[in-house]
Order: C-alpha cells, then structure tokens, then sequence
C-alpha cells in the first residue's frame, strides 16, 4: 500500500463519518450512525494497516503518520461519547476536526520513511503513541467543547455539557498518564533512565500538570466555569507545545531525542 | 487575603514566597548540590519527610495551615506555580549541571532548573501537598477512595523515590575493543575513572543497515529535494527501477560490497568484500520532460572511500546517503568479581542486566561504522528503581480507574 492510496481510503471514510454525523443530527437511527461510523473507521483502519504493513514498521514515526492516527482516534472517540452521552453533535464535530487533519495530510504530506531507527525499535513503541494519539483526541475534543461554551454559545452551559468537558478530560487524562508512563519504561530499556527532562519530556510533565490543574480547580469551583475552561485551553496549548511545538522552540534544538520526525 | 478559608490569592502569594526563599537560598548556598543526597543521606530525609508529613497531619487541626495544604486551593495552587515552571523550563535551553554559571543565569538558576532551589522548594511543596490530601482521605480506609489512592499514592512514590533516589543513581560510560576485558568506565556526573565490580569482553560487534536510498541534491545548495519534503527512493531487493520528481531511475548494476577504482578519467567499482567496502549502483537516469539522459555510478562511500554523485544536469545530482542502522548488536562476554562468566547480547532497547547493573549499547566508533571494532557501553546501576516502578503500577492502576470512573456524578464523591 502506498501513501497515493491514502485519498481514496479518506474519502470512503470521510462518506461513511459525513452520513454518520448527519444521522445522529435527527436523533433517530442510532443503528445507521454506529453502523455507518464504524464502517468509515473500518476503511481507514484498514489503510493504516496497510501502510503498516507495506512499511515493514508501525506507521507512527513522522508527523504525518501521527495525524494519521489522529484522524482515526478522533471519530473513535466521538463515537465513544457518543454511545455513551447521546450528543447530537459530538460527530459532526470529530468528522470536521478528521476531515482538518486528513486535509493537512492529502496537500502537505511528509516523508514517509521505511527506515526506523534502532531505538524505536520497541515492543512500547506502538502502544506509547497510540495511547497519546487517542488522549490527544479527546483532549482535543474538550477543548474544541471549551471554546463552544466559552465563545459560541450565547447562554450558561448546562450542567451537562460542562460534564462533557469534565469526562473527556477525565478520559484523556487518563490516557495520557498511561502513554506518558509506558514511554518511561520504555526510555528505561532504550536510554537508561526512565526520567530524562528532554524538553519534550519536559512540556510532557507540564500539559499533564496543566490537565490537573484543571481537574482540582473544577471540584474546587464547580461554578467557577469560565475561569475552568480557560484553564482547559491552556492546557491544550501546552499539549500542542508538547506534540509538535517543541520541533520550532529553539531551546529544544539539538538535545531533544524525541525529533525524530524532522530527520 | 489570610482570612480563612485561604483559597487561590494566598496559595500565589506562598508560592511567590518559596520562588523569593529559592532564590535567596540560591545566592546564599549557590545550586543545589544532588550528590550530597546520596546514600545515607536520603534514607534520612525519607524518614524526616515522612514524619514531617505524619505531624502535619496530626496537627491539621490546631495549625490552619496544615489543615488548608490537604484542600483543593493548596493543590491547585501548588500545581499551577509546578506548571509555571515547568513552562519555564521548557522555553529556557537547559545547560548539563556539572557547568559553572555566573551573573543572573547564576542566581536564578534557571538554565539549570533541576539544580535551582526555586523550582524543588515549588515541586516540595506540590509534593507535601500531594502527600496531605493523601492522608486526610485515605484516613481511615474506605474502599470507594481506592481510586484516589492510586493515583495519588503512586504519584507521591514516583516523585519521592526518584528525586531521592537520583544521588544513588550511578551512570558510567565504558569503552570496550574487541577481545579485551575492560573493568575501567567513566562517572558521567563526576568526570571520574570508576573501577568496577565486573568486567566486559567485547567479542562481535554487527550492525545491520537498511537498504541504501537515492535522493536528488541541489547542486548549488546540497540540499535534499524538494526542499519542503525531501523524497527518496529505498534499494530494496527487487527496486530495479524508481522515479525521484521528473527522472526516471533504472538500475542496471548494484554492488552491494563495493571498492572504488580511479581509472585515467573515470571513477568506477568493483567488488570488495573486505572491510571499508561500500554499496555502489550503477544507474541511467532519463528526465521524461526534457529527455536528458545520464549514466553512472553512485555511492555512499564508507571509512575508506569517498562517496559518489551523479551530476543529471547544472542543477540537481543524485546522490546516495549514508545508509542508516537497522540493527546494532555486541556480542559479550561478562565477568563478575564473584566469578561469574556470562555471555550474552546487548542491542539498544535489550539491555543486559547483571548483578545489579543495567548495561546499554550506547555507541561505537562511527568513522568505522559497522567495521567498528570498540563500543561503547553505558553502565546503570539504580538501586531505586523498584520503588519507581511501584509507583508506575500504581499510577498505571489509577489511570484504568479514573477512566473507568469518569461519567457524571460519581466524581464528586471520590473526595468527599
């Protein structure tokens, strides 16, 4: 499978998640949303193993094979919610924030190399990144939420959607510890130490406190909800710092050893 | 402000006050000195700050500040001046502790955050009040709080057991020849020759290379085109033919174990299956815009001979990189002071463990690439690392726990 393939996949998948958020709208049919949203997850699942396949390595080593997942973890995730809290919208919103990535990566691809260096040779490796993708979605998720009630909507939230912001944090959070805590034990087995401060280690631990910060603030002020949400996007900003942010600061240059994908 | 309940305005204010007493400490007693917490010293403070943390405890009730440094206000609090500094530390270019500062960078410390006495005393104090709320919910037991407990305990054990475990850490630096026992290797921190309870007999060194590529060049540049996302074409078994932007490329010979042999005019290769040999192809390359045809070898060159590019047009070239690792792997042998002789494979991510020690492929001689014959080790010894890892398991447990618990209503009553 080659990277040429990936449109046709994205655009069967993008039909499938398109119909799938336009069915939850009505509110009826829940069968034909699962059904059409798990169909599109199925295709580009299936590119994704493909490419895996084809690269002789798991497709998570550059920037573009990450959005890859990223696309795929977000309509993942807004399925989840949505089976879970019935949102009308949650699809809606996780098919256009896809649809941005799959977007970036159809007009601005980036080398996708067969080689994999000796240390990413890892049993830890697929799990540490899938597990951050997935956090980073829903994470990605509460902030897009925040930015919702913050900004577009009129009115107070309701109870219920600041709820929403809460549980995708709780979710993502928890998905976060565990990526950050599998790819300690595997910075023990490659580099000797499972704590190094490399600067993406570094705005690692700064996100994830930034993520309690807000967790401790909402059950401290539960009405305090603008001063919460504005926590939640700074800590979205931290992540973006922690995820690709750090390839342009330039007190990460030459000592990161996590910029692999700008080799 | 200091009217009870405290909440955010005097939890900045403490935090500004341990960033003032940081930086008075720094210009006093200058960075923090980590060796000095070695063993025994640490199992000391481990004791005081646990008693420290139980008397506290004890006390929430008579002193305000004790009873406030379990509560929400104080985590917060103490979290946001942790991300502060942490931010802080990730916009500032950090500088190996074991160099000397002066001027400002000196007395602020901050180019060496994890020495600087502002950013430990916030990361204390986070600690303590990680350590507080862990006492007064988990006191007395209930089993609805095992979740907090989790994570919350397990954090506490990962953040006390590697701050002071750090000085027990020993991570040295040892070069090995092939068929020579070295017992000699380099404290890293120190700078010292440390002599060794064990010894390394380096056998065989390998490395396994990925198939070589092909990029076009910019003559003018030398840059990798196009620029914006450099594409390559990977000789695996089989590629005979490939296309690199407007040229098509056709194999017509490939010599993966190459010598290059200067003629009166012309540069060409042979095989040479002896050290220092390198990958060479020769190829055409035929531009399907312009029809520009050329033909030549190209190579990557090794330790021995130079590289090769083929010069399409007064533009571009194509050229072949230095091929990259695949595998690299030492064949050794070990030997303990207690007469122990071990054989075994250290390869990166697969360090091999004795007695104790954690040995990791760190490095060989790279002028020589996969003929190397001396490696280069890192020897880590961590007598903490259990404590560490019960920590993770814990946290690993509270995480499965707060995923699993996370939908309305249930929250609330995981701290009530």
């Amino acid at each position: 499978m080659s990277w040429e393939c990936f449109v046709f996949f994205a655009i069967a998948a993008l039909i499938c998640w398109g119909i799938g958020a336009a069915v939850a709208w009505q509110g009826k049919h829940v069968v034909w949303v699962y059904g059409f949203t798990l169909a599109g997850l199925v295709v580009f699942f299936s590119f994704i193993v493909a490419m895996w396949i084809s690269l002789e390595r798991p497709p998570m080593q550059t920037m573009g094979e990450t959005r890859l997942w990223y696309s795929f973890f977000l309509p993942l995730a807004g399925l989840i919610t949505y089976i879970r809290w019935k949102y009308k919208w949650i699809l809606s919103f996780s098919f256009i924030l896809s649809l941005v990535f799959i977007c970036i990566n159809v007009f601005k691809p980036e080398i996708h190399n067969k080689t994999l260096m000796p240390a990413l040779q890892s049993p830890w490796f697929a799990p540490h990144v899938i597990v951050y993708m997935f956090a980073y979605a829903m994470l990605g998720a509460a902030a897009v939420m925040a930015v919702y009630l913050l900004w577009l909507k009129k009115k107070a939230p309701k109870k219920q959607e600041l709820a929403l912001c809460d549980n995708l944090v709780y979710v993502g959070l928890a998905f976060m510890t565990l990526g950050l805590l599998f790819g300690a034990i595997w910075a023990k087995k490659a580099w000797g130490h499972y704590w190094g401060w490399d600067p993406k280690e570094t705005w690692a631990a700064a996100t994830w406190f930034g993520y309690l910060v807000y967790i401790h603030f909402r059950l401290d002020c539960p009405s305090a909800y603008r001063k919460s949400l504005i926590i939640l996007l700074v800590s979205f900003i931290l992540l973006q710092m922690c995820w690709y942010g750090i390839n342009y600061l330039p007190s990460a240059q030459g000592v990161s050893v996590h910029t692999y994908n700008f080799n | 402000m200091w009217n009870k309940p405290w909440k955010y305005k005097e939890g900045v204010v403490i935090g500004a006050g341990l960033l003032a007493v940081g930086f008075l400490l720094q210009a006093a007693a200058g960075k923090i000195k980590w060796e000095c917490v070695a063993f025994p010293v640490n199992v000391i403070v481990l004791f005081l700050f646990l008693v420290w943390l139980g008397g506290m405890h004890a006390f929430r009730k008579k002193v305000y500040l004790f009873g406030w440094l379990s509560h929400y206000a104080a985590a917060v609090s103490s979290l946001g001046w942790v991300v502060g500094m942490t931010v802080l530390m990730g916009l500032i270019k950090q500088i190996p502790s074991h160099y000397s500062l002066d001027g400002p960078e000196e007395w602020l410390g901050f180019s060496q955050m994890l020495s600087s006495w502002s950013f430990v005393l916030l990361y204390v104090w986070m600690t303590v009040v990680l350590g507080m709320a862990i006492l007064r919910v988990g006191l007395p037991f209930r089993w609805r709080k095992v979740p907090f407990l989790l994570n919350h305990i397990g954090l506490l054990i990962v953040l006390v057991a590697a701050t002071l475990g750090n000085a027990d850490m020993q991570r040295l630096r040892m070069t090995a020849s092939l068929d020579n026992a070295e017992w000699r290797a380099l404290n890293e921190a120190t700078r010292q020759i440390v002599e060794l309870p064990l010894a390394i007999e380096l056998k065989k060194f390998t490395i396994d290379e990925y198939p070589p590529k092909l990029m076009l060049i910019d003559n003018v540049t030398g840059k990798a085109l196009p620029e914006e996302a450099p594409a390559h074409l990977l000789l695996e078994e089989g590629v005979k033919e490939g296309r690199l932007q407007d040229w098509h490329l056709i194999v017509m010979q490939s010599v993966p174990e190459a010598a290059s042999v200067a003629t009166k005019d012309t540069l060409r290769f042979t095989e040479f299956r002896s050290m220092g040999s390198t990958y060479a192809v020769y190829l055409k390359a035929v531009n399907h815009k312009t029809n520009e045809q050329r033909e030549g070898w190209v190579s990557c060159g090794s330790f021995m001979f130079s590289n090769k590019v083929l010069n399409l047009n007064d533009e571009v070239s194509l050229a072949m990189p230095e091929r990259e690792p695949q595998r690299f792997a030492s064949e050794v042998v070990v030997y303990t002071a207690s007469g122990l002789r071990q054989k075994g494979t250290i390869e990166v991510n697969k360090p091999f463990e004795l007695d104790g020690w954690k040995i990791y492929q760190l490095g060989y001689d790279e002028a020589k690439g996969r003929w190397s014959d001396v490696c280069v080790f890192e020897l880590v010894r961590d007598p903490w690392l259990p404590y560490v890892y019960v920590g993770i398991s814990l946290m690993i447990l509270g995480a499965v726990c707060l995923f699993t618990t996370a939908r309305p209503g249930r929250r609330k009553e995981k701290l009530a």
